[in-house]
């Protein structure tokens, strides 16, 4: 009876939906201010201090805004796609070791690494459905884009991946994390950087954030959405860019492992986590900065003329790291 | 330049002999000719051939009680031409010109829905300025027009001006307008794509038509000016600027030395703000949000300056006939040196910008291509105009204020693509930068205003003024009242908008906005 305690404990606060709600709020905020100070203007300021309350008081309002659901759309699926993707992403991040173990303890096999990337999809395809099911023009080209980018970089994604479990010998994603002493950002620099590009494309950030370009095709996947519906599909996007960042701490950054601090391991290893997760937050919000966006054909271009034989030419170079370290150690 | 009319006036004598009913040079640069409606298009070819820069610029239709007068201004080696014919009002036709001239199309259009004007062989004679429902025979800009209880007499043919399309089905639909992001005002822009590909695009204007011109004809000439500067609202000291000058030019008036500079001053502050936003905007719709939020910051030194200068930051209210409202503080000269200093600086890293950023190149660079002789076909103005190469500019072809006494170049780029559409934006900034610095230096002592009769005589003028956009185009009319009989307004994106048509078809969805903002279109002028 304890052990169920735990165990809904875990899953339902700490480190599981509660906190992942409140970590997507936060980086929501971290991202739009930072943003805002690169952009040299002040960024959320009202709600809370500093702000910090801003993505609560959107979701809220959006909640509480009129649901419309026009005539001509795919019911169900345009119903439910929105809590569908969310639901998909968090459950994603419910097999990673946010607190120095899994939200469900035990949870991880030998493997999950590629059943969480094989969820990133499944996610966005959800998003790619729920603009499909729109019926909408802006939606329809919105969602074409987001399956042509996907189909694209996944590729590239799936095996940048793998270089991390190349060098911890395991396909674990928790064993992975916790088999970085030193980050493998440090010894693999060239992988951690594509990754970073790569998750720019899966993330639809700038400079490739094609699908929802508001001054070519408005809102994108997103036009026909209102009230609740778009609330989850915002808050979806936003789950997958803290899973996104969550995927790189976790290969490359060494996940929540850390030095102990005061004795309390769940403690610093959660402070570790959400330091490491900000940390590429505030890389990808650079990245969005400097550039500016680019045409979908050209998505393509550097994504099967550039991503693609670096990401395998990256692979080939960890591995030979790989039996290095092996020789060496 | 005499020399150019002459050689003008030449090749019209020798080619059309007595068909000439009148000609009438009334000053430099302004040549009225007079023929019968089946001759003006023999006139406008010989013309449109004497010089390889040659455009139209405006077509003016006035009401004459009995006829409409229909004047095709056409700008030749740097002169306006104008060719005037008279129609019968009952029976108003007259051959469409847009075959050989296709920069023709939206004038004829124009002056067909606000003066009722039948373009015989016009490739497209649908409705451009009026909505689909307004009354068949209904014409705003006639005398007789009775335009009061509009309302009732709307008519319930909602038709849509997209039924145009031949393609069976394969095509989709988007809309771009009246409500769209990548547009700050109401247009609609049809593109039929296939895939990313854009097939065709439809125009369609005339969303935010106030009716300014018809109401000029109710305002005093002072007033009238308060109403010009509304037309738009970033080029509004060019609007106040190129009218105050209309009105002057018929009353033979000549505002002082002091004036001139300050109005020099004004309007090329007023061309650094708006080219600034421009660019910004820029940024903004290729999604490069980091530059239009650090060029609007920027802009706001000219914003700053423009008060220091008029008292206002953006309607200026500074300029009125026979001078400026305000005279410059000699105390306030070294605040605006410092100011353009600062902004020079800030130029220079912009420009570093433009052209170094890789992601900005790939989304400006070859997109969006208008080549030269395409754009002398639409007569489009301004920057546009020179991207593409060809070399024309109010202030030199035509000069007006200072800019006669004052050293500058005109920046041309012979790319003709959305980025050198940008930075022909930008090296003109600079250029304006030196036009100010020079007119604050060298700014003449005196009166900065002469006291003029409120009732203008009798007579017609044509005013042009280098807007920040291009050529302004104004025709007054008086009648020897307080009121103007006639005022023309011909905006600069109004000759631009038709390349759009050209610049978008063929390219991608996602050029569509970066194309179309690189032509800085301005809708509230536009529509007027």
């Amino acid at each position: 009876m304890s052990l169920d305690l735990t165990l809904i404990f875990r899953a339902l606060i700490f480190p599981g939906f509660a906190f992942i709600l409140l970590l997507t709020f936060f980086c929501d905020w971290a991202e739009r201010k930072i943003e805002a100070r690169m952009q040299n203007r002040m960024g959320p300021t009202y709600t809370g201090p500093a702000g910090i309350l801003q993505p609560l008081a959107d979701f809220i309002k959006l909640l509480t805004k009129e649901d419309i659901v026009p005539n001509n759309t795919k019911g169900m699926i345009f119903r439910f796609t929105p809590i569908l993707a969310f639901s998909t992403f968090v459950f994603a991040l419910f097999f990673l070791p946010i607190d120095g173990a899994n939200v469900i303890l035990g949870s991880n096999f030998e493997g999950d690494l590629i059943f969480i990337l094989a969820l990133v999809s499944v996610g966005n395809f959800f998003l790619f459905l729920s603009g499909w099911s729109s019926t909408n023009a802006y939606s329809a080209i919105g969602a074409t884009r987001v399956l042509t980018q996907f189909l694209g970089y996944d590729i590239p994604l799936f095996m940048l991946a793998l270089t991390p479990a190349f060098l911890a010998k395991d396909l674990s994603i928790s064993t992975i994390a916790a088999s970085q002493d030193v980050p493998f950002a440090l010894f693999i620099p060239w992988a951690f950087v594509l990754f970073i590009i790569t998750l720019q494309a899966e993330l639809e950030k700038d400079p490739f954030d094609v699908p929802h370009a508001e001054t070519e095709i408005v809102g994108g996947y997103e036009t026909e959405y209102s009230g609740r519906r778009l609330a989850f599909l915002k808050l979806a996007k936003d789950v997958q860019i803290v899973l996104g960042a969550v995927l790189v701490a976790e290969l490359f950054l060494g996940g929540p492992f850390g030095p102990v601090l005061f004795g309390l391991s769940a403690f610093s290893y959660t402070l570790w986590f959400t330091i490491k997760v900000l940390f590429v937050v505030m890389i990808t919000e650079y990245l969005t900065c400097i550039f500016a966006r680019l045409r979908i054909d050209q998505v393509l271009n550097v994504n099967w003329k550039m991503l693609m034989p670096l990401s395998i030419l990256a692979l080939a170079a960890s591995v030979a790291v790989m039996l290095w370290l092996s020789l060496v150690g | 330049m005499a020399n150019a009319e002459n050689k003008i006036m030449e090749a019209l004598d020798y080619q059309l002999e007595d068909k000439i009913l009148e000609a009438q040079k009334v000053r430099p640069e302004r040549i009225f000719i007079k023929v019968n409606p089946d001759v003006h298009k023999d006139a406008l070819k010989i013309l449109l051939q004497e010089d390889e820069n040659a455009g139209i610029s405006a077509i003016t239709g006035v009401d004459l009680k009995d006829n409409i007068e229909l004047m095709y201004h056409v700008r030749t080696r740097g002169t306006i031409v104008t060719v005037r014919t008279e129609v019968c009002k009952e029976n108003a036709t007259i051959e469409s010109i847009t075959d050989l001239i296709p920069g023709a199309d939206f004038h004829e259009r124009e002056t067909a829905d606000l003066f009722g004007v039948t373009f015989r062989g016009h490739p497209n004679p649908a409705r451009l300025i009026l909505p689909e429902n307004w009354p068949g025979n209904l014409f705003p800009l006639r005398k007789d027009a009775e335009i009061e209880n509009i309302h009732s007499k709307l008519e319930n043919a909602a038709v849509s001006c997209e039924n145009r399309s031949s393609d069976d089905g394969k095509l989709v639909n988007i809309i771009v307008g009246p409500q769209h992001p990548a547009l700050i005002e109401p247009e609609k822009f049809s593109l039929r794509v296939d895939g990313e590909i854009v097939k065709e695009v439809i125009p369609r204007i005339g969303y935010v038509h106030r009716g300014v011109e018809k109401a000029t004809e109710k305002r005093t000439y002072l007033q009238n000016i308060y109403l010009v500067e509304r037309i738009c609202g970033i080029c509004n000291a060019c609007h106040a600027t190129c009218f105050c000058q209309t009105v002057e030019s018929i009353m033979g008036t000549e505002s002082p030395a002091r004036a001139k500079y300050l109005r020099t001053i004004v309007l090329e502050l007023n061309r650094i703000q708006s080219h600034m936003l421009l660019l910004g905007h820029a940024g903004l719709e290729i999604g490069f949000e980091s530059l239009f939020q650090y060029l609007w910051r920027d802009r706001e030194s000219a914003m700053d300056m423009m008060e220091l200068l008029t008292g206002n930051r953006v309607i200026a209210s500074f300029i009125t006939i026979g001078g400026v409202r305000r005279d410059l503080k000699e105390g306030d000269i070294p605040k605006i040196k410092t100011g353009l200093t600062a902004l020079k600086e800030r130029l220079d890293f912009y420009k570093e910008l433009l052209e170094t950023d890789s992601t900005l190149k790939m989304r400006m660079r070859n997109v969006g291509i208008l080549r030269k002789d395409d754009a002398l076909k639409l007569c489009v103005v301004g920057p546009v105009a020179r991207a593409s190469g060809v070399e024309i500019d109010v202030r030199k072809d035509d000069p007006y204020a200072a800019y006669g006494e004052i050293p500058f170049k005109i920046v041309t780029r012979n790319e003709g693509d959305s980025w050198a559409r940008l930075m022909v934006r930008l090296d003109e900034i600079s250029e304006s930068i030196g036009i100010m610095n020079f007119a604050l230096e060298n700014l003449p002592k005196g009166p900065y205003r002469v006291r003029v009769p409120r009732i203008v005589p009798a007579g017609e003028a044509l005013g042009r003024a280098e807007a920040p956009r291009g050529e302004l185009f104004y025709y007054v009319k008086s009648n020897g009242t307080a009121y103007p009989e006639r005022v023309k307004v011909r905006t600069p994106t109004f000759s631009n908008i038709l390349s759009f048509v050209k610049i978008a078809k063929g390219g991608n969805i996602a050029d569509v906005p970066a194309s179309f903002v690189s032509l800085d279109p301005c809708f509230s002028c536009t529509d007027r």
